[in-house]
């Protein structure tokens, strides 16, 4: 077969790794100072620094950026990296099993950061 | 002065080498290609290398000296470390010694459409710019085609068949910047692809070695916000 290229992919996840790097790079100075101004890193401080449901969303979206950056991270260097004659396959299965596991992480930090009350 | 060349000659049938050349030769003011040429005019016309204009304009002589991909003609000896390590550019096929099949580059080059596409008909003179359009392409159309950029781009070593690579995506540009082009929405699409433009992770190794000062992660950052604007 003749090589084929051009297939109008690619932007999105371009962009995708920049807006979650601008989230992750505006949201981690933000929640050092929070975490600073709730006084001593004992469990009572970092408990209520989780009680609010802003805090509990703006660290949920945190996740998701970072498991998002990851994400096309590793597609990037499984294109640069993965390419003998069966790789195809080897590469959707990696996209897969990584968006399986960083799926359910996510669902995790759902589960952990809403049974903070 | 000392130096160490790659020796290649597939008729041979011997594998790649390094020879070690010795060469009485004051370097001062002189070029690498200097001492290239004295090499194969005193101690081996074996050795094969190509070059033409001799001054930095042609493209037809580079070279990779102690790790760096450059043009010979414009390289400075004075400054180089010894034994100076001279290869031909690195990924591409070599033809013998430092002689590249640059075919692979070529066809990357013309899958850009590297030429003006307008379908208005021909005008009596010439279709004119103003000063601002025409400095759009200034620090584009200087490229000489050398190669030392996409040479040096571990991801034009890692897909060489499929990433267009710096000087082809450089040229790309040169055309979408260029007023009197009517093909942008054309060329676009033919770039946006998770290969032939995105696989440009914006290490700048293009902009660090570029013989004429050029920068083409600059012209692919700019092809990517032309897509994002098209896209939103």
């Amino acid at each position: 077969m003749r090589r084929v290229g051009g297939s109008h992919r690619g932007l999105d996840m371009w962009l995708m790794q920049r807006a979650s790097a601008v989230y992750m790079a505006l949201f981690l100075p933000f929640f050092l100072v929070c975490a600073l101004a709730a006084g001593p890193l004992d469990y009572a401080a970092w408990h209520g620094l989780f009680a609010s449901p802003a805090m509990k969303v703006a660290t949920f979206l945190f996740v998701a950026a970072m498991l998002a950056h990851a994400w096309i991270g590793l597609r990037e260097i499984f294109i640069d990296y993965l390419h003998c004659a069966r790789c195809t396959l080897l590469r959707l299965a990696l996209y897969f099993a990584f968006a399986v596991l960083y799926l359910g992480c996510l669902v995790w930090t759902v589960d952990i950061l809403w049974n903070v009350r | 002065m000392r130096f160490r060349i790659y020796r290649y000659d597939p008729e041979s049938g011997a594998a790649p080498r390094v020879q070690e050349y010795e060469l009485d030769f004051d370097a001062k003011g002189k070029k690498v290609l200097d001492a290239l040429i004295a090499i194969k005019d005193t101690l081996d016309e074996t050795l094969s290398f190509r070059r033409s204009c001799r001054e930095g304009v042609c493209g037809s002589d580079g070279v990779n000296v102690n790790g760096n991909n450059v043009l010979a003609c414009v390289t400075p000896l004075e400054g180089l470390k010894q034994p100076i390590e001279i290869r031909p550019l690195p990924r591409l096929g070599v033809i013998r010694d430092l002689i590249v099949d640059m075919a692979q580059f070529y066809q990357h080059y013309r899958a850009v459409k590297p030429y003006l596409i307008n379908l208005d008909p021909e005008p009596e003179n010439e279709r004119p710019q103003s000063p601002q359009q025409r400095a759009e392409l200034d620090g584009l159309w200087e490229c000489i085609l050398c190669g030392c950029c996409t040479t040096s781009c571990p991801s034009f070593w890692w897909n060489p068949d499929k990433f267009l690579g710096p000087a082809a995506l450089l040229q790309g540009y040169r055309f979408i910047a260029d007023t009197r082009d009517q093909a942008t929405d054309e060329r676009l699409d033919f770039l946006e692809d998770p290969y032939r433009l995105f696989r440009c992770h914006g290490i700048m190794n293009c902009v660090e070695v570029c013989p004429k000062g050029l920068n083409p992660t600059a012209a692919i950052g700019k092809i990517k916000s032309l897509l994002v604007k098209r896209a939103l």
